[in-house]
């Protein structure tokens, strides 16, 4: 179903139910995989979709349709990762690399990263970047998001965002590179 | 030296190398969400008329509902009825005088200007009976009275 047939749907009540579970089946999997890049863990990632999509309902029917849903819904999820993140961080007290180890030590304990120790450094290299430059490097590096997307999602200039990756790429390498035997 | 780690030269894979959720997770995903959504009340909150109405026109309409609330209640009320002076002396008229003596000097009861001027309100002769001066002599004493002590005639 298309958008704008689930929005037209959603504003009719004897149909909103309906309509609202078209949209969970269409963008679930999208933003479930969103937060699950950003929290690791499973637990935390299957609180937080369901979380996004509480506030989706919720706020569906003052969408402006000034940005597309998907990107509309990809903001919320984005928000919502980040509060987490920093909720953590101030509820332990603990500063931004400790969070990193600990996400880094639930990646580790993952069974499908067992193993490519490559793959295992990219990802502790990753984890080592500030919240939202990690945000940035998975929309453009894993989801391969234009730029101008982007921009819509973190209300960040092409400009900015375009740095934050470039920056993003360079540490990533250098950590990687740096924790390599020859 | 090391060979430097470039991001470009390494396979892309569309996202981390992370365990997939449990299976079936997809499928119940959805129920899950239906379940914990804010059911809204069915029931419509005003009734189809209003709905057509902005809510600025809804909220004047309530205000001049309250209003001729207040103006319906007041006008229905009427003015309240004033019961006369000589109702309330009229059933003391029944009472024996030795009776009213009695009561006035054992119960402590003490008389004030204000009992007085309601008495003399409701009989304007009732002085006449005891009080034997003329009107020149009774200008004189209220003249010489303070203007407070007055009120009763």
């Amino acid at each position: 179903m298309e958008d704008h047939e689930i929005l037209l749907k959603f504003q009719n009540p004897a149909s909103r139910n309906l309509a609202f579970n078209q949209l969970v089946r269409k963008y679930q999997s999208k933003v479930y995989w969103h937060v699950r890049k950003m929290v690791i863990d499973h637990d935390d990632a299957d609180d937080l979709t369901q979380d996004v999509f509480v506030k989706v309902w919720k706020h569906l029917e003052n969408f402006r349709q000034d940005a597309a849903l998907f990107t509309w819904i990809y903001r919320i999820a984005t928000n919502e990762c980040l509060n987490f993140l920093s909720s953590k961080r101030r509820k332990f007290l603990l500063p931004l690399t400790d969070v990193g180890a600990e996400l880094a030590a639930k990646m580790e304990a993952d069974p499908a990263v067992a193993g490519d120790e490559i793959e295992l450094k990219l990802q502790r290299a990753i984890l080592r970047l500030p919240d939202k430059q990690r945000l940035v490097f998975n929309l453009r590096y894993y989801d391969e998001m234009p730029y101008e997307q982007m921009a819509e999602i973190t209300g960040t200039s092409v400009g900015a965002l375009k740095a934050s990756y470039h920056h993003a790429v360079k540490k990533v390498e250098e950590y990687v590179t740096r924790t390599t035997d020859d | 030296m090391k060979t430097a780690f470039k991001l470009d030269a390494h396979p892309r894979r569309p996202r981390p190398l992370l365990s997939e959720p449990p299976a079936g997770y997809f499928d119940k995903l959805p129920t899950q969400i239906m379940a914990r959504l804010p059911q809204a009340d069915t029931r419509p909150a005003v009734p189809g008329w209003l709905a057509w109405l902005t809510p600025a026109l809804r909220t004047s309409l309530a205000s001049v509902a309250v209003l001729g609330g207040f103006a319906a209640s007041f006008y229905m009320s009427g003015t309240p009825r004033l019961v006369p002076a000589t109702a309330a002396t009229a059933s003391l008229d029944a009472v024996p005088r030795t009776e009213l003596v009695g009561y006035l000097l054992t119960s402590g009861a003490r008389v004030e200007n204000s009992d007085l001027a309601v008495l003399t309100a409701a009989h304007p002769n009732i002085a006449k009976g005891f009080l034997h001066a003329s009107t020149e002599e009774l200008n004189d004493v209220l003249d010489a009275q303070p203007a407070e002590d007055l009120n009763y005639l």
